[in-house]
């Protein structure tokens, strides 16, 4: 089995200087959850946007669906994204336009897509709405008036219209409050679970990767510290790191 | 000297080059259309002058005919399908005072036609220019401001946003909503501003034997669809693209498919051409 997503001793240096990450190897196959943690500026993010295309590695190589799609842009990128990968952002104004209808956010990556039948793509566009568990009477109410717990649904809907093999979720409720957390984590995990994605979750929180992941990622300064099954490494962590991060959580 | 350059001499206004701008800019604006002609629907910079009118009042297009008009050419001007309004007597006036050319109300003898807003009801024919005033010249603007986005999303001819703009308009209004400057898609791939003509309009630029050049002077952007060129308007395969109708025809002239304007200050409302000059020889002839 291919992997969905492969980054291959990826190493982003920025134009000012910094390193994102470094050396950074990861596979992710159908059906499986690979959960990154590590402090603010670990290089979650920058691993993350790799992932999804936004960023070219300096050093090494991406591979979605066993081709390598290193440093892909314009016209080639969106048609890849459309095709393969789906994101949910931590800040709903990352991933959606907060003017437009709930039904248009999603419609819109469906147009993306190349799709031109304004009955099929609402059609679709209200699936996915209702799949999310969106009350149907906001279908056609701008994204401004929803509430957080329901702009991520949006987001999930959005990421899931075009059946991507992959799903990538930056923080995906960490603006969110406990009980609201509690069910949208249910949700990711029941769709994630129905469609066999390949997820790959960054969160800085233990509980969220606890739920959700079933390997892990630990990083910190921009390189992998560890990596291993989830259970082993918050039951039993070996890197120095990775034991101050576990001993850190509350109770 | 020339033939050319001879009537150029003898027809030049006292103070004044030969048609108002000056050789050199004149070869820049051309220049630039050549591109523009080149790559259909493609918005080129030019670097647009002060003209004797506000920019906003048709000094894009009137860059543009200066550049490209000869000594024997037959003009015409319209603005909203009047070659009487203010503003296109202006315009007119300026024109045939720097050059002498020979003006004309009727479309069909007219070899340059200068318009804002329509295009005059009469079939026209190959070798006849069109010079359109361009208000908006990007089809994009109404999705994002930013033409730092716009240009990247015509590099990427990724229209996703116009899209969702249409799918917007049909989910909460049932219909898109422009009324005007409806977005079309042009041969090559890029999406083109027709400019504010009306739908009706629309489909007469699909195929059409004339030479359409667009010119903004306030964005300073040229464009261009040459002869025979594949126009067609953004409409999702299930939802066809609609042209206006109107409840009764023209008043003046019984004309039943040409644009109509209402008149709304008689009572009852009635319609009639928006193409003054193509209603009054209907009218003429009858």
């Amino acid at each position: 089995m291919k992997p969905v997503i492969a980054l291959r001793d990826v190493t982003v240096r920025y134009p000012s200087g910094v390193f994102g990450c470094r050396e950074v190897s990861l596979d992710v196959y159908p059906g499986e959850v690979l959960g990154i943690v590590g402090e603010s500026g670990s290089g979650k993010s920058t691993v993350l946007a790799c992932a999804n295309l936004d960023i070219a590695p300096t050093l090494g190589s991406v591979e979605v669906m066993g081709v390598d799609v290193t440093g892909v842009g314009g016209a080639e990128r969106r048609a890849l994204r459309a095709k393969s990968l789906g994101i949910v952002y931590q800040t709903p104004q990352q991933g959606l336009d907060l003017d437009v209808t709930a039904g248009g956010n999603v419609a819109e990556r469906m147009f993306g897509a190349g799709h031109r039948s304004y009955q099929h793509v609402r059609a679709r566009a209200l699936s996915l709405h209702e799949a999310m568990e969106l009350p149907l009477e906001r279908f056609d109410v701008v994204v401004k008036a929803f509430s957080g717990g329901m702009r991520q649904r949006v987001q999930l809907a959005k990421a899931l219209v075009t059946s991507p093999p992959a799903l990538l979720l930056d923080e995906p409720t960490s603006g969110l409050d406990v009980s609201v957390q509690a069910k949208t984590l249910d949700l990711i995990r029941r769709i994630q679970r129905e469609h066999g994605l390949a997820t790959v979750i960054v969160s800085h929180d233990l509980a969220v990767i606890r739920m959700l992941a079933d390997r892990l990622i630990v990083m910190k300064g921009g390189r992998i510290v560890e990596r291993g099954l989830t259970d082993q490494i918050l039951g039993d962590p070996q890197d120095p790191y990775s034991q101050l991060l576990v001993s850190s959580q509350l109770a | 000297m020339s033939a050319f350059a001879e009537i150029l001499n003898e027809r030049k206004p006292s103070g004044y080059a030969w048609a108002y701008l000056d050789e050199d800019s004149k070869r820049e604006v051309r220049r630039a259309l050549l591109k523009a002609v080149c790559i259909p629907g493609y918005q080129v910079p030019f670097a647009s002058r002060e003209m004797p009118v506000a920019r906003g009042w048709g000094s894009g297009g009137l860059q543009v005919t200066l550049s490209i008009v000869e000594p024997n050419d037959t003009l015409k001007v319209i603005d909203q399908g009047s070659d009487e309004s203010m503003n296109a007597s202006a315009l007119r006036d300026l024109i045939a005072r720097t050059t002498g050319v020979k003006t004309t109300t009727d479309a069909r003898e007219a070899t340059l036609i200068q318009t804002r807003h329509r295009i005059p009801e009469d079939d026209l024919a190959e070798g006849q220019i069109v010079v359109f005033q361009v208000p908006i010249a990007d089809p994009l603007r109404v999705v994002d401001p930013r033409t730092s986005v716009t240009r990247r999303l015509h590099a990427e001819r990724d229209y996703s946003p116009v899209w969702l703009y249409l799918y917007e308009d049909v989910a909460t209004l049932a219909a898109p909503s422009f009324t005007h400057s409806y977005p079309v898609e042009v041969e090559g791939g890029y999406v083109m501003a027709p400019t504010p003509i009306p739908r009706h309009d629309i489909p007469r630029l699909n195929d059409a034997p004339f030479l359409a050049l667009y010119g903004a002077g306030r964005e300073a952007t040229v464009y261009a669809l040459p002869p025979y060129t594949f126009v067609k308007p953004l409409e999702f395969d299930d939802r066809p693209f609609e042209i206006e109708a109107f409840p009764m025809p023209c008043a003046l002239c019984g004309a039943a498919e040409s644009y109509l304007q209402a008149q709304e200050d008689s009572d009852p409302v009635r319609y009639v051409c928006s193409d003054v000059a193509y209603c009054r020889r209907r009218r003429e002839s009858a």
